[in-house]
């Protein structure tokens, strides 16, 4: 049976159905001829969605697009600005360091792009940076979005592994930080090497201004973290403070919130929910025919026929994790890959927040990636450059974050 | 007739767009309440119960509007390199294979409700069939939508898109 579910999926996905139609059809066709009764189907539906922190990835999208839109993303990146705009380059080292700032805001890859690229590519361009590679290295940098809490993947990886929101978001500090000091390493060389000039001064008083300024908005990740690592709030609570504290701000200090852009920004958060949430429901059913066929454990089996090597599996899971991360989206691959993969994480004797952290800084990277790059199609589409100058541009990027990726994954360091 | 059906289409959407909205706004509210009742009075006990029926809902109908706008993730590279003729027997076919998961996916979705319908929410004390209604509902939305999009592509023109960049 589970072969012909394999068959079904493959085939119904390159016939360019939708993931989570093709999730639910290929298992439910399977099901059937497998005379298992179709009851299951909506039974695994509901029970895959019907979680309270499931709750906080409809927050967190919509606390990221409410703020990603105005001047909370525009003075952030002003501060940022002042911090390392002095140096040769300092625009690019200051759009790596706006995507962090705006990571510990958001928990999308997309999000921080899009927050970041509107607001420095017109400055990139007017200083003369080369286009293609100042928005590649703001596509590359927003994929730290999902690594520095919040992050939407890392919650759905917990609800799945069944473990704690709070330790993944932990854990996701240090290899967030990682990637953006080696982004930051690429950009200084770029910068001396192509002579780009320097930016705003280095002084005490732009840095006091404008810290002043981006108060607001530094201030949201001091709540929203602040509130779950002190146990006062639980992440879901904490997503919708962000979503309080990101509508209060927009609509009462800066006021560049319009009663119609609210509308339209909730409404497509909520869409982009469902269809996040849709394909979750569909692959509960998935994970559950494919435990009853223990294909997990058969995967862990063959894995560990291949190798008995500790290193040379993470290494082989790790290239599996990047290579669905070219075809599939961030969530669905998320989704389908975690359930196949744990047993054989745990055989391993990998901790299951360190493994959370290695599919979720594999799939980060998959967001630059082409064919499937939500972060070069973003980038793209603010800068109005062509998707394939992007993505030439971004492969000395890639290559660092493949470079952090490893680290991460072998060095216990940053475990 | 396919104008007729196309004003359905958009009807659905702009009666969704409203609806999808309400559930965001009420889920944050609910939520709001929870930590504000909890903090500064004694906690609430069915807010936890009413969030999750909440994102259930919100999933399924949202699931039904982002159909609707062409915005759900597929893998579609690989369709459109082939030539117009072929890709469009493929998007058919694809449809075929769509509306047959909906169809069962509404039926079965509507049989289990109403075998659900004598279970109580723990707190709520409401019927389980009205939680479970959105899948069957959502389903049957879908399936329209389907049928709009295969009609469109028999006469001669394009079946709506989707996204294939993915949303996060």
């Amino acid at each position: 049976m589970s072969v012909l579910l394999a068959v079904l999926f493959i085939v119904f996905m390159l016939m360019g159905l939708p993931i989570a139609f093709v999730i639910g059809a290929s298992t439910m066709g399977a099901l059937q001829l497998g005379g298992v009764p179709l009851m299951v189907v909506p039974q695994q539906m509901f029970s895959g969605i019907n979680s309270f922190a499931l709750v906080a990835v409809p927050m967190f999208i919509l606390a990221g697009d409410i703020m990603a839109q105005g001047e909370i993303s525009k003075r952030l990146v002003a501060f940022a600005d002042s911090l390392f705009g002095f140096v040769k380059g300092g625009l690019s080292v200051v759009s790596v360091l706006a995507g962090m700032f705006f990571a510990a805001i958001s928990g999308s890859g997309a999000a921080t792009t899009a927050a970041v690229g509107a607001s420095l590519v017109p400055e990139l361009k007017r200083k003369g940076y080369d286009p293609a590679s100042a928005a590649a290295l703001i596509a590359a940098s927003g994929t730290i979005g999902v690594v520095i809490p919040p992050s939407v993947p890392i919650i759905i990886y917990a609800v799945i592994a069944q473990e704690s929101v709070e330790k993944l978001f932990l854990s996701g500090f240090i290899p967030g930080i990682a990637m953006g000091l080696g982004l930051m390493a690429i950009a200084l060389v770029q910068g001396h090497r192509r002579a780009y000039p320097r930016g705003t001064e280095l002084s005490l008083r732009t840095i006091a201004r404008t810290f002043l300024s981006a108060s607001w908005g530094l201030m949201a990740p001091l709540i929203i973290l602040g509130g779950i690592f002190s146990g006062v709030f639980t992440p879901s609570e904490a997503a919708v403070i962000a979503v309080n504290y990101a509508i209060l701000v927009s609509f009462f200090i800066y006021r560049d919130l319009t009663l119609g852009n609210f509308y339209r920004i909730v409404m497509r958060a909520g869409v982009t929910t469902a269809v996040i949430l849709f394909v979750i429901a569909s692959s509960s059913l998935l994970s559950w025919a494919l435990a009853s066929w223990q294909v997990p454990n058969a995967i862990a089996a063959f894995a560990l026929s291949l190798s008995s090597n500790v290193y040379v599996l993470l290494l082989l899971i790790m290239a599996l994790i990047l290579v669905t991360g070219v075809f599939l989206e961030t969530a669905s691959a998320l989704i389908i890959l975690t359930p196949m993969l744990l047993p054989l994480a745990a055989q391993l004797g990998i901790d299951t927040v360190h493994f959370g952290i290695i599919i979720v800084v594999g799939l980060a990277i998959g967001m630059v990636t082409p064919p499937v790059a939500i972060n070069l199609f973003v980038a793209s589409t603010t800068a109005n450059i062509s998707l394939e100058r992007i993505a030439r541009a971004v492969i000395p990027y890639l290559l660092m974050l493949i470079l952090v990726y490893l680290l991460i994954a072998f060095v216990p360091l940053f475990l | 007739m396919l104008k007729t059906l196309e004003w359905i289409d958009r009807g659905v959407a702009a009666i969704l767009r409203p609806v999808v909205f309400a559930g965001m706004i009420a889920l944050t509210a609910v939520i709001t309440l929870q930590i504000v009742s909890r903090v500064f009075f004694t906690s609430v006990a069915w807010t936890e119960e009413v969030a999750r029926f909440l994102l259930i809902w919100i999933t399924f109908l949202g699931a039904a509007l982002a159909f609707q706008q062409g915005r759900h993730i597929a893998v579609t590279f690989l369709r459109d390199l082939m030539p117009l003729t072929l890709r469009r027997l493929i998007t058919g076919a694809g449809l075929l294979v769509a509306v047959a998961f909906l169809v069962t996916l509404a039926l079965i979705g509507w049989k289990y409700a109403g075998l659900q319908s004598f279970q109580k929410s723990p707190s709520l004390r409401i019927s389980m069939f009205w939680i479970y209604l959105v899948m069957p509902a959502s389903a049957a939305i879908m399936t329209f939508l389907s049928l709009v999009d295969l009609i469109r592509l028999l006469s001669g023109r394009e079946a709506r898109g989707s996204v294939v960049e993915g949303i996060e």
